[in-house]
């Protein structure tokens, strides 16, 4: 509930229900929007009902981002070591898409627990191909080294037109992530939500947690790199990045933007029910202050039906 | 990248269940109940007992309890579970009731279900006919300043039941849909795309009252049924068995001519004492349906047949439209409604929903429906032409009822056509406008007429 999940529910359940359903196939043509516009375009044909022909539409890349091919850095080499021989990738991708493949679905593990696994890692195929630059540079932090030919910054994309910005070091990771919110009363909800993570994280509980800091300027380690918006910042250190941590970091990371404004938009939310409360208990208020004349006229001349009865009738 | 670039999102919140998904797809995404799990425990307390110490930690508690939420599958799953989670039912009798859980709602929809950012998608909602503006304003409210989506259009169930079939016949926006819904059945008469506000009939009898004469019906004989099962009982034999017959009398010279043939058997297990018991099923099979041909049977107090209010209902229309009404006139009969949703229980039979069994009882419901009605119309045109003494003769009037072969998300599809239209982007209300006049906008929505 308030963390954003890694798979897309509907992909899951696409192929959820499609290994389920046996051999009879239907033809589906389906297309889908994820927030940071990640589009996804769905295909099964009659033909052959076990083959889904994935297409995947990455945000459009800022011109600070380094893309090969049209993919992040090591996309192809992560979704291979990913889905193994599931997955077969087809080049070109199809048109107006930066990645196309060919699930099999045939060839899943037999083991229930083991595909589930598997159709969980396809749908969470965002994560894989978004978060691969970021996970190769982690991985670099566990070992405490810094990757060879990386520069002092790297800009990775996570929003159309928009990137964040990883310095990697060897003992630490530094991320900066430039929010720009439309609205006025997006800003002033952020700027109090990053108060409160920042708050949030000196408590004892959170002790382990990466520090963050945000600040309405742009950091140092941006110099040079124009900036208009928030920042926050978080400092990754290896233990964050050890063993199986390392997938839910990088997640947790990459979507972080999207983690505020959805509770943005949530805050919003209970301000309402709050405000709803509120005026309820004030009209009840008012209603107690009426006094029992008013209360009594409203009563008899509520409405213009008058019962009419035969007695009535006579007179 | 403009939003109007993106498939728009569509979402039909049903008084039962939630349809969503993307515009220019042929399915919804999901289709989920639509429930709310909501952690009520904290609702009353941050205000009642402020001792000075643990108010930051019974606030903080608070602001927990609100994320603490489900909707859909998982709200039921957790409230079967656990006892902090009170279901809640946001939409009654196609009403939004409560907005504090509609707006939870919406936000899960959004943002865990279809995972979208509403700022960069334009919305089509659905309401019934006879929702008022003031609701009209409250959502637009709620999806503007809570959501900033861009734009938002707030459509009419009957019109884009009538919007999905297109696919399957070209016509005009204009038709009778005969919505036989969770509370109630509309007769909802609809020109041009715009509904006749004044000619909208509802009869009091639905799905659920098919359910409760059956029920009456088995009891009356004598079955040995268990009483707290006898609802569920009536409500499976309804789904599984019954279907429309043409003539009630011929139905029941059948029946008893060959009882082998048509008298079937149910069979379950008492749940208190585990004993097996079987009981037959007859009569019922044609005659829960027949209620709505024939009210008088089930109860006294309405007693006018479906085709009649039917009649009644485009007789009423504004009269260079009643021709066209008589041609289409839709049957939308969720299929879910008799099937998986009784009462404010749902019942889930295993994971993969297929549609079957449900829909036989609504099998030859339009021919039926089609037949009665042409009986009135042919009576009257004939009436009028012996009135005119062969002078002028009427032309015959085309008599059409349809059913669409996806009953269970029909106004969805018919909002995910229309959505994928360029005309929806400027029909839509967005939200500079909204921010210029204020929620009043909402209040009314251009009708637009799709493709054709």
């Amino acid at each position: 509930m308030i963390l954003l999940q890694s798979p897309s529910r509907f992909l899951l359940q696409i192929l959820q229900d499609r290994v389920l359903s046996g051999d009879k196939g239907v033809d589906i043509d389906c297309h889908t929007v994820e927030f940071d516009d990640v589009r996804y375009h769905i295909q099964f044909s009659m033909r052959n009902p076990k083959v889904m022909v994935l297409s995947v539409a990455l945000p459009l890349p800022p011109p600070e981002a380094m893309l090969y091919d049209g993919l992040p850095l090591g996309a192809i080499e992560a979704i291979k070591a990913a889905y193994g021989p599931v997955v077969q990738i087809l080049d070109p991708p199809k048109d107006g898409f930066d990645l196309t493949m060919k699930i099999n679905l045939t060839k899943l593990p037999p083991d229930e627990e083991q595909r589930n696994a598997v159709l969980t890692q396809i749908a969470s195929v965002r994560e894989v191909v978004l978060g691969a630059p970021l996970k190769l540079l982690l991985k670099h932090l566990a070992s405490k080294t810094v990757a060879p030919n990386v520069d002092k910054l790297v800009a990775l994309v996570h929003r159309p037109n928009e990137s964040f910005f990883v310095a990697p070091q060897a003992d630490k990771v530094t991320l900066v992530y430039p929010m720009r919110f439309q609205d006025s009363i997006d800003i002033v909800l952020a700027t109090s939500f990053l108060q409160e993570f920042v708050e949030a994280r000196r408590t004892s509980a959170l002790n382990n947690a990466p520090s963050c800091l945000w600040s309405p300027v742009p950091p140092l380690e941006l110099k040079g790199v124009p900036s208009d918006a928030l920042n926050a910042n978080a400092v990754v250190f290896p233990r964050h990045v050890e063993g199986k941590k390392l997938d839910k970091t990088v997640w947790s990371l990459l979507t972080f933007h999207a983690y505020v404004s959805y509770h943005v938009k949530c805050s919003e939310g209970f301000m309402h029910t709050r405000m709803r409360r509120r005026v309820e208990t004030l009209i009840q208020a008012l209603d107690r202050a009426k006094s029992d004349a008013e209360k009594l006229k409203k009563l008899v001349n509520g409405g213009s039906f008058k019962r009419l009865s035969l007695k009535n009738d006579g007179n | 990248m403009d939003a109007a670039s993106r498939p728009a999102v569509v979402i039909d919140n049903g008084t039962g269940y939630t349809k969503m998904g993307f515009a220019g797809n042929v399915e919804p995404c999901f289709i989920t109940p639509t429930v709310v799990a909501v952690n009520d425990t904290f609702a009353g307390q941050t205000r009642a007992n402020t001792t000075k110490g643990n108010w930051m930690a019974q606030h903080s508690a608070g602001v927990m309890a609100d994320l603490d939420f489900f909707i859909g599958e998982d709200a039921l799953a957790r409230s079967r579970s656990s006892n902090t989670y009170n279901l809640s039912y946001p939409i009654h009798n196609g009403q939004v009731e409560n907005w504090d859980t509609m707006e939870r709602f919406w936000q899960q929809c959004i943002f865990n279900y279809l995972r979208c950012d509403p700022e960069d998608h334009y919305f089509l909602l659905t309401e019934s006919p006879l929702t008022p503006p003031e609701t009209r304003e409250y959502t637009g409210e709620i999806m503007f300043e809570t959501f900033n989506v861009p734009g938002l259009y707030i459509a009419c169930q009957p019109v884009l039941a009538l919007a999905a079939g297109y696919t399957t016949t070209k016509c005009e926006m204009t038709g009778v849909v005969v919505d036989v819904g969770d509370g109630a059945t509309h007769i909802v008469p609809v020109a041009d795309g715009y509904v006749i506000g004044s000619s909208i009939r509802s009869i009091p009898i639905t799905g659920k009252d098919v359910t409760q004469f059956i029920q009456q019906l088995l009891k009356e004989r004598g079955e040995h049924i268990p009483p707290e099962e006898s609802f569920d009982v009536a409500r499976r034999v309804k789904e599984m068995y019954c279907y429309t017959c043409s003539d009630i009398v011929k139905e029941f010279n059948k029946h008893d001519r060959e009882p082998n043939k048509y008298i079937k058997h149910w069979s379950g297990i008492k749940p208190k004492t585990g004993a097996k018991y079987t009981c037959d099923i007859g009569y019922e099979r044609f005659l829960g349906p027949e209620i709505f041909f024939h009210p008088e049977i089930y109860n006294n107090d309405f007693t006018t047949p479906l085709h009649v209010v039917i009649d009644k209902c485009i007789q009423s229309s504004p009269i260079d439209t009643r021709r066209a009404l008589y041609k289409v006139c839709v049957i939308k009969m969720p299929s879910y409604d008799s099937k998986y949703h009784s009462g404010s229980e749902f019942h889930f039979i295993g994971q993969n929903i297929v549609l079957s069994g449900g829909s036989t009882m609504f099998k030859d419901f339009h021919r039926r429906l089609q037949r009665d009605l042409k009986k009135i119309v042919d009576a009257r045109v004939l009436a009028s032409n012996a009135r005119l003494g062969g002078d002028a003769k009427a032309q015959p009037i085309e008599v059409n009822v349809v059913s669409h072969p996806i009953q269970r998300y029909a106004v969805w599809f018919g909002g995910s056509v229309l959505a994928s239209t360029a005309e929806f982007y400027e029909a839509c209300h967005t939200k500079a406008e909204y921010e210029e006049y204020g929620a009043s906008i909402c209040r009314t929505n251009p009708v637009f007429k799709g493709m054709y």
